[in-house]
């Protein structure tokens, strides 16, 4: 399945790649050409999202999931595909689901700015492993170490940060619900006194 | 109550701490050693070594030069404790805490008759669970080197081949000649041990450079120093300990100058005596001498071993010629480590007048001018537990290029094989924190998502 995993992967780096330039141009501009763009954002998301999973799951078959899971660079190249596909299907729900506001305010556009600069960074380390597996190391891989990842080392984190990250996964969302209904309850009460 | 716009900022600061975290903390938290498991990992995971190799007619001379904090010159020693005399067996995991355990330097070399060898170097001398291998068993002290064709399933220890077989493998030239420097059981003869690799890691015929000091009936030395020539009947423990030399005192027993053990001696607490008496060697074993004097001195250890091209022992020994081009691959041993815990090179090419990637020296007179001689930096790595068997199954992914024949050198560099034996070590682990890591990345990308959709939605008027 390698050569097929290989050739599948230029649709959702390609639509990746456009989206990311998008939502960096939008998010600084207010245009016309910019709000144009932004029309094709989720229908190129989701292209890319569908073409993502049917990469990932041949690249899954590629090497028996023991061979894979058994090599640092076959597990980097998992967990790096993993979240670049998580990141961008987070960016095509966000577009999708909230609407233009994403585009509202400095805090909107900066959050939108941070999950594409996120999903794309994800792509670069995904397609640079990918060529490492295929014994086309890249000088990509490099500029990774200086940013703190050896691609040679598993990326793993211990126990006690998978702890806090378990805590920052509960704590987001009821802050956000707690902060939002308590909005909305305060907004009702303040529509029946009046 | 948060303000929604609070409320995304600090949604936005816990995604983006958790994220530096996990980038800041990657890849800590599971190697550790675990002498219970026989796992130590060493604080250096490579090393360097200076080569430079030149030839005359007759004889080649390899000039090796490596780090070492310190010498470590003891080993094997024979120590009076509790009021009898006790001798260390067991290899200590990692280094030893004595720092007891000598220097070593080895190379195998092959003339082309072990063709996976100079692809692999000593990898494919590497069988399943050999000794001080994680659950290798308390029975796998025998478990050393073999070539993977003398046995009939390679990757089965006692499935030798018949002794025909071995034989005509032996005339074919299939083995890897191993000369193995050390600094107590040979440096101080001027010699280094001369070894091969065919069933086994064998010993080259002829008289041994160094016999045991022990008697097991009696359970006491044989032989001690004589205080007439030596100063001392035995060295003292705490000068010994930590690979401390006293310069004054002599670090090893020679056959020639011993004197039988006197057990009615008041031998007090702390005695030590060394447990291998070294001799002259003959013969096949007697082929490889130090040029000059091993020598430790400011950090370096520099060596110069010498041996005839063609020493007459064929079945023994590899025939170098001049217009040849030869395999070799290094190993040391350093800071008081045995067995395993040692590095290795990948395989190097090494031409004697002939184009390769390193090229032998030719001159004329007796011994070589090493500041003519091209020096050679080769990387020594930590190989970690990874086994011949493992190499070629399914489980690796470069399996197919090894049966390809494709060099480990083409797909792998030193470090990354030092890394890659330190995960082998800690496989399950590993895999098991990867796998929680892959799942939380994904978690907290669509918790964060959810939030700020969440947030983003609810305007404020």
């Amino acid at each position: 399945m390698g050569p097929y995993h290989a050739i599948m992967v230029h649709f959702p780096v390609a639509l990746w790649t456009v989206a990311s330039g998008i939502v960096f141009f939008r998010a600084f501009s207010d245009g016309p050409l910019a709000r144009a763009f932004d029309r094709v954002l989720v229908p190129l998301l989701l292209i890319g999202v569908a073409t993502g999973v049917v990469s990932y799951t041949l690249g899954l078959l590629v090497w028996p999931p023991d061979t894979l899971q058994a090599t640092p660079l076959g597990r980097n190249h998992m967990i790096a595909a993993s979240w670049s596909l998580s990141s961008w299907v987070a960016v095509l729900f966000l577009r999708w689901r909230v609407g233009e506001v994403v585009w509202e305010g400095r805090v909107n556009r900066l959050i939108m700015v941070g999950l594409g600069a996120l999903g794309a960074s994800q792509l670069a380390a995904t397609g640079t492993l990918g060529g490492h597996l295929h014994g086309g190391p890249a000088y990509l891989s490099e500029l990774m170490r200086v940013f703190g990842w050896d691609v040679y080392h598993t990326f793993y984190t211990p126990t006690w940060v998978l702890l806090v990250l378990a805590v920052v996964i509960v704590v987001m969302p009821v802050l956000a619900i707690v902060t939002t209904r308590g909005r909305a309850a305060r907004s009702q009460r303040e529509e029946a006194g009046q | 109550m948060l303000r929604r716009r609070t409320a995304i900022i600090v949604v936005a600061t816990l995604f983006t701490a958790a994220l530096l975290l996990s980038l800041f903390t990657h890849s800590t938290g599971v190697v550790r050693n675990d002498p219970a498991r026989n796992v130590w990992i060493p604080p250096e995971l490579t090393m360097p070594v200076q080569l430079q190799v030149a030839y005359n007619d007759a004889q080649i001379f390899f000039h090796y030069r490596w780090p070492a904090r310190q010498p470590h010159v003891f080993t094997d020693l024979l120590r009076y404790s509790q009021g009898k005399w006790q001798r260390q067996l067991s290899t200590p995991i990692g280094s030893d805490p004595d720092g007891v355990y000598e220097d070593r330097l080895a190379m195998m070399v092959d003339d082309g008759s072990v063709p996976e060898f100079q692809r692999y170097g000593g990898y494919i001398t590497v069988g399943a669970n050999m000794r001080d291998f994680t659950g290798s068993g308390p029975d796998a002290a025998h478990r050393r080197k073999y070539l993977p064709a003398t046995r009939r399933d390679p990757n089965e220890w006692y499935s030798i081949v018949d002794q025909a077989t071995l034989e005509a493998q032996r005339r074919a030239g299939y083995f890897l000649d191993l000369w193995h420097w050390r600094a107590h059981l040979s440096n101080p003869l001027g010699r280094s041990d001369d070894q091969h690799v065919a069933w086994y890691r064998l010993y080259d015929s002829g008289e041994p450079l160094f016999v045991s000091n022990w008697d097991r009936d009696k359970g006491q030395p044989r032989w001690m120093f004589d205080r007439e020539r030596s100063g001392v009947r035995a060295l003292r423990w705490e000068d010994v300990a930590g690979g401390r030399r006293d310069e004054s005192q002599p670090y090893y027993l020679l056959a020639a100058t011993a004197v039988p053990f006197d057990a009615t001696h008041p031998w007090e607490e702390g005695d030590v005596i060394p447990g291998q008496v070294l001799r002259e060697p003959s013969g096949s074993r007697d082929e490889i001498r130090v040029q000059g004097q091993g020598r430790w001195a400011d950090g370096y250890w520099d060596v110069t071993l010498v041996r005839a091209l063609d020493t007459g022992h064929p079945l023994e020994d590899k025939v170098l010629r001049d217009q040849g081009v030869y395999s070799i691959a290094l190993s040391v041993h350093r800071d008081a480590r045995a067995s395993r815990w040692h590095y290795v090179s990948l395989p190097l090419q090494l031409g004697l007048g002939r184009q390769a990637k390193l090229m032998a020296t030719r001159f004329t007179g007796p011994t070589p001018n090493w500041n003519r001689v091209e020096t050679r930096e080769v990387t020594l790595f930590y190989p970690g537990q990874v086994s011949w068997k493992h190499l070629s199954s399914a489980r690796h992914a470069g399996s197919k290029y090894i049966a390809k024949g494709v060099p480990v050198k083409y797909r792998h560099k030193e470090t990354q094989l030092a890394q890659y034996g330190v995960e082998m070590e800690f496989d399950r682990e590993i895999r098991r924190q990867w796998a929680l890591s892959l799942i939380a990345g994904v978690l907290l990308v669509a918790s964060f998502v959810f939030s700020v959709s969440l947030l983003f939605r609810h305007r404020e008027d």
